[in-house]
């Protein structure tokens, strides 16, 4: 079991290392380490996420890539600290939507402003949510789900990891489009929501896939809509809820995970970086690495995660309006 | 009449800081009702709790005689200010250099203040610390100055 | 398969040399940086984190667990030795550790600490064996309700430690709660008493707490006395070795903590540490001679040290099958398991068995191991007292400071150590009690929210901490036992008049 995992990491690391789409850039970059900041801690999804893509990126720049976590206010600070390198050309980052998008609303003293200091580089990824119940709830389907919500304001409770988080909004998003009114309950895990739901201390949580699909399969939640414009690989029998159920055909909530750079930032670098990031994604091995952890590989053009940032920080902000009006 | 002075004033001191934790936070954070606690809800009954208590250990110190106190002032500023050296170096000056400083000015404090042996303990905990920290644990933390070599950041 | 049958596999898997090796090298790496002050489990755990990419996941678990319990070992030496817990668990150890030290017997304190180490973690397998099928189900019968009962029974319970007067003790807790307050508060998304510093915004670092409060104001306070007493005289064997008063008064009150500590261990959250703290209340409550308590009593590092290793084993419970880590250190080992495809869930026993009983059963290899490594270094441990403290000090103050960078790479918490090092300084002399301070800022949060969730979820009404059995019962306990030293408080005021 051993030899095989290795003698498989070592086939992919050769493989990145014949395809380079490298192109010649002028000054000779990158002459020394990079430094990718992470604003999660190691071992957590966001950090596992950025390892693979920068352990391939690492065998094709030719030199080495060191991650550095700078956990803490929901990836805030590690945005924060690659800003505050300074180093142009050698400081990098990872990030999920949440510090592009709805950090400027959440967070005060932020230190940075997403469209003048971020030069967007590639979407590595992305991910729907799911709406989970409990395995023996009444909803039988999104459509019983939305009339036990309407049955009274507050019938149904959700739980969410913190307020002003994808699961929160989400939902929020989800009850105005419904027209539903839900009990919001925070919780600080994932793993706590669906324990909370799984001993009916809750009816109901948006979750990341990964999160939910164990309790499924153990036969203690059901799944009853997901968040993506299309069916998620991992559940390709969950419909999605756009759509469906009376809700609108352009409901959509996905989280993301992307490479950025500081602004200022020279453009050859940043187009190759993306170049590479977009060969290293097309690889199967990644993608189904990617799937196994509940994300599935985007890519793109800056331009496409440029678009992404104003997009979404127009939809969270219109809820988090909504969410502000609310006594 | 002699007064317990270090309960009298730990007493004061924490009724003080309950006070203060109380009425910043009815100040800043909505209350809320018990239903929905808001944020301010537990600090506030916390700031008063402290600042009951704390008058219960002032009272208390009130006419008991007391211990008598040495303030190790020399001893508290030269840690505090190694510490202080050592945080704001780290990512600039490197882990050498500012081992090495952090370990000069903390023994400014030891009865013994000669340089030699003083200079010698740097260099074994600078050594330490490069072995375990930088290349046993792989800490990012820059070796050198930055601008010299290949600094972190 | 039963638990019996499971361990039996689990031996298998474990006495395989591949395996077996990561166990040992695990424990032994453990110990090392438990000893070592600043870094701990968590520094070392996230660093070898990338190695285990290349080993195989039952390997890889069952060398980081051995770091993770191993370091518990180890963190005991340095809170008897140095007063410098590296846990809040261990910072029960130095209330009575670190007085039997200072009296000369620092080698009868580390033997009963280890061999209560010991006790405790192979109760807690026993349990596990014997309970496996119940114990998941535990987790999912507690609701927001009853954690927070629990947990105020916990708090009530442990601030009538201080020795001194119990209005000391209480305002320590209160002021830990309140510094648990600091950072966002998760029911609302505000930010509280950061003043615009981000780096507060998840609340102070728990290790720059733990090494200000304890370490800093440690070293502060004793480099002029430490120099003045001298070099300890040079300790003979004899002395090493435990009374037999002292070995009468280890088997019940080790039992006893390791009970509890099963128990609080397979409820996800901190459970290790409200054990520690609950049982060592619990034994000064049942001593015939509670004033002995923080002066050196045996019972008083048996008791605490059994539950802490016991919880430490049930934990994985929770942790395996809820994906709820009950700290830092757990939560990492859940992301070592992710990055080998493995997803703790309700199907961890089920799908991979030889996972789960190899990881129990290496648990018991392990500790085994620890002993046998430990009790002879005891000597060596104690002969690092002989060292002049104005060489150990400079290295202390270095290594808690890498120690606590090496948690989140954040310059701020090593300011934060500084200022909460001078803070620790005049608490102690003032006579509070820091240990408890740690308490409340732990338990702090989790109360808050879960008092706040059980209210929100039962849509406003109070009477939902009655109506629910497990949360009425902690609430009855909690008012008895308050019951108990208003009676004790009045008998004393009778008996003055």
């Amino acid at each position: 079991m051993t030899l095989t995992r290795r003698a498989a990491l070592m086939g992919a690391a050769a493989l990145a290392l014949g395809t380079s789409a490298l192109p010649v850039l002028a000054e000779g970059w990158p002459d020394q380490p990079l430094h990718v900041f992470v604003g999660f801690p190691a071992g957590s999804s966001p950090d596992l996420l950025a390892r693979i893509i920068t352990e391939p990126l690492a065998a094709k720049l030719g030199q080495p890539i060191v991650i550095e976590n700078k956990p803490g206010a929901g990836g805030v600070i590690g945005v924060q600290q690659m800003l505050h390198a300074k180093a142009a050309g050698t400081a990098f980052g990872t990030t999920i939507n949440g510090p592009m998008t709805t950090a400027p609303r959440l967070t005060p003293d932020l230190g940075y402003d997403v469209a003048k200091d971020i030069a967007p580089v590639a979407l590595i990824a992305t991910s729907p949510l799911v709406l989970a119940v409990a395995a023996d709830s009444p909803a039988e389907d999104l459509a019983g789900f939305i009339a036990l919500a309407k049955a009274e304001p507050e019938a149904v409770a959700y739980g969410s990891v913190g307020k002003g988080s994808g699961a929160h909004l989400t939902a929020e998003l989800f009850s105005d489009r419904a027209g539903v009114e839900m009990l919001h309950v925070p919780y600080t895990s994932y793993a706590e929501v669906t324990t909370a739901i799984i001993g009916h201390e809750i009816d109901a949580g948006f979750m990341a896939p990964s999160a939910a699909l164990q309790y499924v399969a153990a036969g203690k939640m059901r799944i009853l809509g997901v968040t993506s414009v299309k069916p998620f690989p991992q559940t390709p029998e969950v419909p999605v809820m756009a759509g469906h159920a009376g809700l609108p055909a352009d409901f959509r909530a996905e989280l993301w995970n992307a490479f950025i750079a500081p602004a200022g930032t020279p453009p050859e670098v940043v187009s190759a970086l993306n170049a590479e990031i977009n060969v290293i994604l097309a690889d199967p091995a990644v993608q189904q690495k990617l799937i196994d952890m509940g994300w599935q590989a985007a890519g793109g053009t800056p331009e496409t995660l440029a678009t992404r940032i104003t997009e979404d920080t127009a939809i969270w902000g219109a809820v988090l309006d909504r969410i502000d009006a609310k006594p | 009449m002699r007064h317990d002075l270090q309960d009298l004033a730990g007493g004061v001191i924490l009724t003080l800081i309950g006070l203060a934790v109380a009425g910043y936070a009815v100040a800043s954070y909505d209350l809320g009702s018990l239903r929905r606690m808001g944020p301010g809800f537990f600090p506030t009954a916390l700031g008063v709790g402290l600042a009951g208590l704390g008058a219960v250990i002032a009272l208390s110190a009130w006419g008991r005689g007391a211990r008598t106190l040495t303030l190790a002032w020399k001893e508290t500023l030269a840690v505090l200010t190694s510490i202080a050296v050592f945080a704001a170096g780290l990512e600039r000056m490197g882990l050498v250099g500012v081992t090495f400083g952090a370990v000069l000015i903390a023994t400014l404090a030891a009865p013994d203040r000669r340089i030699a042996w003083r200079l010698a303990l740097a260099l074994v905990i600078t050594a330490l610390s490069v072995l375990v920290f930088h290349f046993g644990l792989k800490m990012t933390a820059p070796l050198w100055p930055v601008g010299f070599g290949t600094g972190a950041q | 398969m039963t638990g019996w049958e499971g361990f039996l596999h689990g031996l298998a898997t474990v006495t395989q040399p591949g395996v077996l090796v990561y166990c040992v090298f695990g424990v032994v790496l453990g110990t090392f940086v438990g000893v070592l002050p600043g870094i701990g489990a968590m520094a070392t755990i996230s660093l070898l984190l990338p190695i285990t990419y290349y080993l195989s996941p039952e390997a890889a678990l069952i060398m980081l667990a051995g770091v993770y319990y191993g370091s518990q070992y180890g963190g005991a030496v340095a809170s008897i030795l140095l007063r410098l817990p590296g846990t809040p668990q261990s910072a029960v150890t130095t209330f009575d550790g670190y007085p039997l030290a200072r009296q000369g017997r620092a080698g009868v304190a580390l033997f009963t600490s280890m061999s209560a180490s010991f006790l405790g973690s192979m109760f807690g397998i026993g349990v596990l064996v014997a309970l496996s099928g119940v114990l998941s189900h535990a987790a999912t019968a507690f609701g927001a309700a009853d954690y927070a009962a629990m947990m105020i029974l916990g708090l009530v319970a442990a601030s009538t430690i201080g020795a001194t007067a119990p209005a000391k003790g209480l305002a320590m807790v209160v002021l830990g709660l309140i510094l648990g307050c600091i950072g966002t508060d998760v029911n609302s998304g505000t930010q509280r008493f950061t003043f615009g510093q981000t780096e507060l915004s998840d609340g102070i670092n728990l290790v720059a707490l733990a090494m200000g409060l304890f370490g800093v104001s440690e070293v502060i306070g004793n480099i002029r006395t430490a120099e003045r007493t001298g070099v300890p005289p040079k300790v003979r064997l004899r002395e090493l070795l435990p009374r037999r008063e002292d070995l009468a008064r280890l088997p019940f009150p080790a039992l006893r903590g390791a009970t509890m500590g099963s128990f609080f261990g397979a409820l996800p959250g901190t459970g290790s540490t409200i054990s520690s703290f609950l049982s060592y209340a619990f034994e000064r409550r049942v001593s015939r001679s509670p004033e002995r308590f923080g002066t050196g009593a045996i019972e008083g590092i048996a008791a605490p040290e059994a539950a802490n290793n016991a919880a430490a084993i049930t934990a994985f419970v929770p942790t395996l099958t809820l994906g709820i880590p009950g700290d830092p250190i757990m939560a990492l080992m859940l992301g070592a398991l992710v990055i080998h495809g493995v997803q703790p869930g309700p199907m961890m026993l089920e799908a991979r068995p030889e996972m789960f009983w190899g990881l129990v059963a290496s648990f018991g290899i392990g500790n085994l191991l620890l002993l046998i490594l430990n009790l002879p270094l005891i000597g060596i441990w104690v002969s690092m007292l002989r060292i002049p403290f104005r060489w150990l000090y400079p290295a202390i103050l270095i290594f808690v400071c890498l120690g606590v960078y090496s948690v989140r790479a954040s310059v701020f918490d090593i300011f934060a150590v500084a200022g909460i090092g001078l803070a620790g300084y005049a608490l102690s002399l003032a006579r509070f009690n820091p240990g408890l301070l740690l308490l409340g800022f732990v338990l702090g949060p989790l109360i808050e929210t879960n008092l706040r969730r059980a209210l929100l979820v039962s849509r406003g009404d109070p009477m939902v901490f009655l109506e629910r059995p497990i949360s009425a019962v902690f609430v009855l306990a909690t008012a008895g036992l308050i019951a108990l030293s208003l009676a004790g408080v009045l008998r004393r005021a009778r008996q003055k008049t």
